[in-house]
């Protein structure tokens, strides 16, 4: 057997008699599956209760009776965001959104009922995930499982012993190194499976699921090579566990929160009230078709009675209100689409400006690929508001193109006792009305955007690669 | 005294340990100016309310004062209401963050609104807030066992307990004396910036005492776990190590556990599904007799019984009698919600009382009225509000008044300091 192998069996050996060392690895496994298991029912839960009340939402609107049309632009529909099956392994932003939206005419609402304000305070400690155990759990029993390697050796001079038998300082590290990345790869290993588990499920996707697993394996091995770079520099082994759970708890625990107030404060939002009156001064100063005096809605008046040659609105082969709906319609979307874009364009550089942070913390740059890959981050869900308020808008203007066409101008001002029927169009037309889907985005598309996220992860590998081996050329130097 | 200044001298002499009370002490000062820049951010955006409110009601206004129809007036005036940041908000964000603290209700349907969220980037508020009870729950305890796992192994290893122990007044009056300088070290850390910043930002005296006497009562916790795990006798890497792990458990794992345990063992009928029955009930008025809808209505609110009966034309006091209707039609159901809420709430709570960690969360976050009990109480003033809105325009409404442009000053206005 090679110097690298004896050392690292060495090394192994001395780490399964270390009882203490046996049981924190078993309770991180046990943990693990705990929250591999809890964390696909709860996800596979959420999916069916979703499409559950996404179908009950379906049927209402369908078995709606003989409605005036702009009723039903009223009436409105509710849409779900689907949880995909990758959110059983990182769940990401999915409780801290809205996961319903009720979409109507001249309105873009807010998602509601984010399990966040659903849940007790014990949410904002953390989630039990997947994610969260590699995340956070793992790289801790690392340090207590490596923090001595080289630092004892260090401490007791067996070093020196060591490379009297002939072995390199090389050759010691790169044992060192097996082992611990054996253990690594040990406790990563139900998560993965957990992984591969999900796969199994229909829309799995292969790409970001191999860009998950070069993640999470990137960040164990980082772990891995930090330990044994901070136990090669220190001559006490005390002072290597201080030193290494001092970086864990800045790394892991502290940027990962301090970055998104840093974020925060640097790009501010601007807040829903603020954002509807200058959404509604917007539509003052371009068109209120409320106001008769509106001059936008009489030149569109105008151009439309030139377009049909006809003097009056009455005579009109349309029924002029559901023109000026459609037209109203598409006025307030274009105002409402623009700050929400803007409110887009802030938070993305929120995020840029948090990924940035992630150069110091690699546990930032995994965690923005993991949901990314997963597609349970930020992108995510705009990607299921654009979706939410394309579907919207069509269906509005479908709404207000039957008022325009099936209902007649004369029936839609009448106040006779027979006009309320008049007005309705019959119920066949909302059963024809088709259904929001969300389109998930394929499989490349979330890996290309964990390709950042992985990076910097491996980045940071090759960056702790290199001090390590300028670190274990003074291995035994005193 | 002269004993505890030459303990303080060699204490201070310990790069480790005056470095680690710095940073604690540095920690907590961040902590609490990005609370206090938060806080003050909540209150420059409800300061803000009024001229960005007075500029959209005087659109409203002016648009309603053609047809001087108070349904047009209740329909289109949205009325603000805000929860303002305790003192003590600072030091506890809370759920400050992810609930709103404004939101603007007009007198239609209150469930289809009590429920919108405000603007917010959900990837920043996934990890949590950078607070000063973050500091307090999850960090100190780190600080903790920096300064107190070696406590006498350091000495044991070093050779010199026994001598120590054979000292006059050694033994245990010098480790006690040791583990009060550390304690009172580390405490004044973070309770001397806490007392200042919370001086300054005009919290009373009572609830600055509680904190003090909180963040002293959680070290204790942790300086006797220390403690313990010192009588082993071990080494001095192996107690840090252990209380690492301990950490590890008591402030992440437990509380995630629990977190899942509390959802699963206390189901909350989803919020969702409130919304869409009250839409049902609204929508469905459409379509049923606009007497039955009357009736049912004058059965629940008979002081407007006598208004005049409906004629052919659309009349707003139909239009709100059937939002009111549909908010009582899915009452039930809100209360179970509520309900549902408030258990999920009290079990964290009552696990606080064995998992220090979240007792001081819970109370932190209770002092200082960021909690689920303040989120409820603030809905539960925005519905009081909601309902003077209601009596306000079914006043012109059901007694078919004009409604005037200087009728829109005598709409009630939200009041933050009536609570409850």
């Amino acid at each position: 057997m090679s110097a690298v192998g004896l050392i690292a069996r060495d090394e192994i050996r001395l780490m399964t008699r270390n009882r203490v060392a046996i049981i924190a690895f078993v309770l991180v496994v046990l943990l693990t599956l705990v929250a591999v298991a809890s964390s696909w029912a709860h996800q596979r839960e959420i999916a069916e209760l979703r499409a559950r009340q996404a179908e009950a939402a379906e049927t209402a609107f369908k078995a709606q009776p003989d409605r005036h049309p702009h009723r039903v632009v009223h009436y409105g529909t509710f849409i779900f965001r689907p949880l995909g099956p990758l959110a059983a392994f990182d769940p990401g932003v999915d409780a801290f959104t809205g996961n319903s939206m009720f979409l109507e005419g001249h309105r873009q609402n807010s998602a509601n009922f984010g399990d966040v304000r659903q849940s007790s305070l014990l949410v904002r400690f953390g989630q039990l995930t997947p994610a969260f155990v590699l995340q956070v759990v793992a790289p801790l029993l690392l340090i207590f499982l490596g923090y001595g390697a080289l630092a004892r050796e260090t401490e007791r001079g067996t070093v020196r012993v060591l490379m009297l038998q002939g072995a390199g300082r090389g050759q010691i590290v790169r044992g060192k190194l097996l082992a611990l990345g054996a253990a690594a790869l040990l406790a990563g290993l139900p998560a993965m499976i957990g992984l591969a588990a999900i796969s199994g499920q229909p829309g799995a996707l292969a790409w970001p699921m191999l860009a998950i697993a070069l993640g999470y394996a990137g960040y164990l091995a980082l772990w891995t090579v930090l330990i044994l770079l901070v136990s090669a520099s220190v001559r006490r082994s005390r002072d290597a566990l201080l030193a290494l759970v001092a970086v864990w708890a800045v790394a892991v625990v502290l940027l990962p929160r301090v970055a998104p107030d840093l974020a925060s404060a640097a790009v501010p939002l601007t807040n829903r009230l603020q954002t509807e009156v200058a959404v509604a001064r917007d539509l003052r100063t371009m068109g209120d078709s409320h106001n008769p005096d509106d001059p936008h809605f009489a030149q569109f008046k105008r151009a439309l009675l030139a377009r049909y040659g006809v003097a009056k609105v009455e005579d009109l082969p349309i029924n002029y209100k559901g023109a000026v709906g459609i037209e109203g319609e598409r006025l307030t979307s274009a105002v409402y689409g623009r700050y929400a874009t803007a409110n887009h364009v802030a938070q993305a550089r929120q995020n840029a400006l948090v990924d940035a942070m992630g150069l110091l913390s690699p546990t930032i740059a995994l965690r923005s690929l993991s949901m990314a890959a997963a597609g349970t981050d930020l992108a995510g869900h705009q990607r299921f508001l654009e979706q939410a308020e394309a579907y919207r808008y069509a269906l509005v203007q479908r709404l207000n193109r039957m008022q325009m066409e099936d209902v007649s101008y004369a029936d839609d001002g009448a106040t006779d006792a027979g006009a309320d029927r008049r007005k309705r169009v019959s119920a066949r037309k909302w059963q024809a009305m088709p259904d929001f889907r969300f389109i998930a985005p394929d499989g490349r598309t979330l890996a290309a955007a964990a390709l950042p996220g992985l990076a910097i992860v491996f980045a940071w590998l090759a960056g702790a690669l290199i001090l390590l081996m300028v670190a274990s050329r003074r291995l035994g130097a005193r | 005294m002269g004993l505890f200044r030459y303990e303080l001298r060699l204490l201070l002499r310990q790069r480790l340990t005056v470095g680690a009370l710095a940073l604690l002490a540095l920690l907590t000062v961040a902590a609490l100016a990005m609370g206090m820049a938060e806080v003050a951010r909540q209150r420059a955006a409800i300061a803000a309310i009024p001229a960005a409110q007075a500029e959209d009601i005087g659109a409203v206004a002016h648009y309603v004062d053609h047809t001087r129809d108070a349904g047009s007036a209740a329909y289109y005036s949205f009325h603000p209401t805000w929860d303002a940041p305790a003192p003590l908000a600072f030091a506890a964000l809370g759920m400050r963050d992810v609930s709103p603290y404004i939101l603007r209700v007009r007198a239609l349907g209150l469930e289809a609104q009590i429920y919108d969220g405000d603007t917010f980037n959900p990837e920043l508020a996934l990890p949590g807030r950078f607070d000063f009870a973050f500091v307090l729950v999850f960090l100190a305890p780190l600080f903790v066992i920096a300064l107190f796992h070696d406590l006498r192994s350091a000495e044991r290893e070093a050779g010199r307990q026994r001598m120590l122990d054979a000292l006059p007044n050694g033994g245990r009056a010098l480790w006690r004396r040791r583990t009060l300088l550390r304690f009172l070290l580390t405490w004044s850390a973070i309770g001397i910036p806490f007392g200042i910043a919370a001086a300054f930002a005009g919290v009373a005296v009572a609830p600055i005492l509680i904190v003090l006497a909180l963040v002293a009562a959680y070290l204790l916790f942790w300086i006797a776990l220390a403690a313990l795990v010192g009588r082993l006798r071990w080494s001095s890497v192996a107690n840090a190590a252990a209380l690492a792990a301990a950490w590890l458990v008591l402030v992440l794992i437990v509380p995630t556990l629990c977190n899942v345990a509390i959802n699963a063992a206390i189901p909350v009928n989803q919020g969702a599904e409130i919304a869409m029955a009250q839409r049902e009930a609204v929508n469905g008025a459409w379509d049923v007799p606009r007497e039955a809808t009357m009736r049912r209505f004058y059965a629940t609110h008979p002081e407007w019984a006598d208004s005049a009966p409906l004629g052919p034309e659309f009349h707003y006091k139909w239009y709100l009698a059937f939002h009111e209707n549909g908010d009582e039609s899915v009452a039930p159901a809100v209360r179970a919600y509520r309900q549902g809420l408030e258990a999920r709430d009290a079990a964290a709570r009552a696990l606080g009382w064995v998992l220090p960690s979240v007792g001081v969360q819970a109370l932190l976050t209770r002092i200082a009225r960021t909690d689920l009990t303040a989120q409820l109480a603030y809905q539960d003033r925005i519905r009081a509000f909601h309902h003077r809105l209601r009596t306000f325009y079914y006043g012109y409404l059901f007694r078919d008044r004009p409604f005037g442009k200087t009728d829109f000053d005598r709409a009630p206005r939200f009041d933050d300091r009536d609570r409850g």
